[in-house]
């Protein structure tokens, strides 16, 4: 039976870039024997975008409306780290209302996202009720970013030294009802998914991220506090006014895919618990320190590197200046490329091929956050 | 065919004149036309129920603006669209094959109509071995799954192909034990018997006596025959996010079209033979309700049993392959063989 077994022919299957289970544009390669894969490769560059290249060659406030296209449903923790690296090369100070609004905005993304991912992780075994209705709640945060912001899916709103506007007349009220609306929908979607007996079935056991590597691979994010590593940004260094607020540092133990989704699904509550300190807690006060006139801005010459817990994981930016109107060099660590690449090949090792694109959402793999 | 070829007789006496083998063709082209029309109709019908029942479901509307109310006519405005699609055959296929998978599929889901009783004198071919013959013509749609799975010349249609054989080649098994606990109760594989069989009240309906056996036959039935119908949670043959749409990715226009009739006459068809091995066929619910027609109570109750099917496949999510391996051949057949032990044991004693 062995000796049958180990001459099975191996064939290949190019999942991608064009497959409707796959996160965005790109392909994974696999070779599979029978329904298990032997073998697992990613091809990325369908969606290179040479971003970090195209800001060198642009002024610093034009690089804002950049880095919001380098994650597609959540731009604000990107357009929130260039703003802080930015402050911290010129050593300007944030107005204490602007960090709370900026907190605001990166827990209303971070739900946004994690809406959105619940639609894919669904999706990706055939449950598209949840897709519907998540996105369809997702809607309602999106209205509110569009009256705070004017704009839908990318923001531009996180500003070096603030943010762009002041929260409307009763804006504040308008979030506290789509939080109470979120909250109990939540029900509903634990009955349909986060408590559905094939869900359990599938997820539990599948996935399995290696928790003595995962710090060594760079697991960062929902999946590294799946596999029961307490570690956020949020916490361990804190930003903006993450320190005076109350909130819970989800972990679970069980390194697989349902782990991962329960943490999700339960800093969705710590996430709603935030904004609703955040608008309570808000001072009143400028929202923005100005600086230069933009076309004329040039940043001391210098570096900084921070990092924002965005629905991915850590996000890191590290921004060098040489004085001039331009960065000399912006360069972006995010999440997916750690989760999408060389975990995600080594996750998909024996996994059986329905798995694919269940494992690749369960890690919040984002071609355009890969590629950039 | 009596019954019908008398019915047809009193209503063109001409016909009784002919020889009996023309007269039978006549009427059996006229029944097939009839059957055609019905299916059509009811996928045409079937479809925008289940876009209707997966909007209100999903906090949609489903469709709204074709024919004016609630979108009645948007399925017709997809099948006029479907009819005037590109004929697509891929160039490396193998075409005659590919050309034949649609119709052998449809021939068989088609032909299981032929044996399934709407009252009790329309069933256009009252066989003694009525069941038997529904299970094994519906059979032969695994044959057309895996035809144009592999003429595709395709991966994924290759293996949504496999995997439709693989899973309804085992599901036919709880399928057909889980019926034959029923027919022990009859004691006949005559449809029309069965259905006699459970004349009188809800109670006397297969699924209501000897109680519990047959109540449990009929879930596992209904379980196994969502996996027949490739429904969800079983949809693996066509799983979008697995395999593009498994067997059917290389299809177009209409060809694609008698894949998705099939689809819709196959889910009839397994929630009619529900109705009458189970629920008492066209029999009503309680006596005094008998003049109410009986093609109504079949029908009612085989669209109710179509509703949970449509119902189901918005709320669970697709099992994987060794776990759907895993719920035939270590759940439900073990199961349907312990009941037809109970129940012939009950026969006996």
């Amino acid at each position: 039976m062995a000796a049958l077994l180990t001459k099975e022919k191996e064939t290949t299957l190019y999942l991608g870039p064009q497959h409707p289970g796959i996160t965005g544009n790109m392909m994974v390669e696999l070779k599979l024997t029978g329904d298990t894969i032997q073998r697992a490769k990613t091809h990325v560059g369908y969606l290179h975008r040479a971003f970090e290249k195209l800001m060198e060659e642009r002024l610093w406030m034009q690089c804002f409306p950049i880095v919001c296209r380098i994650c597609v449903p959540e731009p604000d923790p990107n357009e929130e780290n260039l703003a802080r690296a930015i402050e911290e090369i010129e050593g300007r100070e944030v107005p204490e209302r602007a960090q709370y609004i900026r907190v605001l905005m990166l827990e209303l993304a971070r739900i946004t996202a994690y809406l959105m991912w619940m639609g894919g992780q669904s999706g990706s075994m055939g449950l598209y009720t949840m897709p519907q209705w998540s996105i369809g709640d997702r809607d309602y945060i999106l209205d509110l970013f569009e009256e705070l912001t004017g704009g839908r899916v990318y923001h531009m709103y996180i500003w070096a030294g603030g943010v762009r506007r002041d929260l409307p007349v009763g804006f504040k009220d308008r979030v506290r009802k789509v939080m109470d609306y979120i909250e109990s929908r939540l029900v509903d979607y634990d009955r349909l998914l986060f408590e559905n007996a094939i869900f359990l079935k599938r997820a539990q056991g599948i996935g399995i991220i290696d928790k003595e590597k995962a710090l060594e691979w760079g697991v960062v994010g929902p999946p590294l506090r799946g596999c029961g590593i307490a570690h956020d940004v949020r916490k361990d260094e804190p930003y903006e006014v993450y320190d005076q607020l109350d909130f819970e540092l989800i972990t679970h133990e069980g390194n697989d895919v349902y782990s991962r989704a329960m943490v999700r699904r339960k800093e969705i509550e710590q996430s709603i618990h935030i904004i609703r300190q955040v608008l309570d807690k808000m001072p009143s006060g400028p929202i923005h320190n100005p600086g230069p006139n933009p076309l004329k801005w040039k940043v001391p010459a210098g570096d900084a590197y921070v990092r924002t817990e965005s629905a991915r994981g850590e996000f890191g930016y590290y921004v060098v200046s040489d004085g001039s109107l331009k960065p000399r060099r912006v360069h972006v660590r995010g999440p997916a490329y750690v989760h999408g690449i060389a975990l995600l090949e080594h996750l998909l090792q024996g996994a059986n091929v329905a798995d694919v694109s269940f494992i690749m959402n369960s890690l919040g793999t984002c071609p355009p956050e890969i590629e950039r | 065919m009596e019954p019908i070829l008398q019915f047809f007789y009193n209503l063109v006496p001409g016909l009784a004149d002919l020889p009996l083998w023309i007269a039978a063709t006549i009427v059996g082209a006229i029944v097939v036309v009839a059957m055609f029309t019905y299916i059509a109709l009811f996928a045409l019908i079937g479809i925008w129920l289940e876009r209707k029942i997966s909007g209100h479901m999903q906090d949609r509307l489903g469709p709204m603006e074709v024919g004016g109310w609630h979108g009645w006519a948007q399925t017709i405005a997809d099948t006029v669209k479907l009819l005037l699609k590109e004929d697509i055959v891929p160039d490396k296929a193998d075409k005659p094959l590919f050309r034949f998978a649609p119709i052998l599929v449809f021939a068989a889901a088609l032909s299981a109509f032929a044996a399934i009783p709407w009252s009790r004198s329309f069933i256009p071919a009252n066989l003694n071995v009525g069941l038997l013959y529904i299970l094994s013509i519906s059979s032969l749609v695994v044959i057309g799954i895996l035809m144009g799975g592999w003429a595709s010349n395709n991966k994924w249609s290759l293996y949504g192909g496999m995997r439709a054989v693989a899973q309804i080649v085992s599901y036919e098994i709880p399928v057909s034990l889980s019926l034959i606990v029923a027919v022990l109760i009859a004691g006949t594989l005559d449809m029309q018997q069965i259905v006699l069989n459970q004349s009188g009240s809800i109670l006397s309906w297969n699924v209501f006596r000897f109680f519990p056996f047959p109540f449990i036959a009929f879930f596992i039935y209904f379980i196994a025959s969502l996996a027949e119908v490739n429904r969800t949670p079983f949809d693996l043959p066509e799983a979008e996010s697995e395999l593009v749409a498994g067997f059917q990715t290389e299809y177009s226009g209409m060809r694609w079209s008698f894949f998705m009739l099939a689809e819709y006459a196959d889910m009839f068809v397994v929630a009619a033979i529900a109705t009458t091995v189970f629920l008492g066929g066209w029999q009503a619910p309680f006596e005094f309700l008998t003049f109410i027609p009986a093609a109504f109570w079949f029908l009612g109750k085989a669209l109710l049993i179509v509703f949970v099917q449509m119902w189901l496949r918005w709320t669970l999510p697709r099992l994987r392959v060794d776990q759907l391996m895993y719920t035939a051949w270590k759940v439900l057949t073990p199961f349907s063989f312990a009941l037809i032990v109970f129940v012939s044991l009950w026969k006996i004693l």
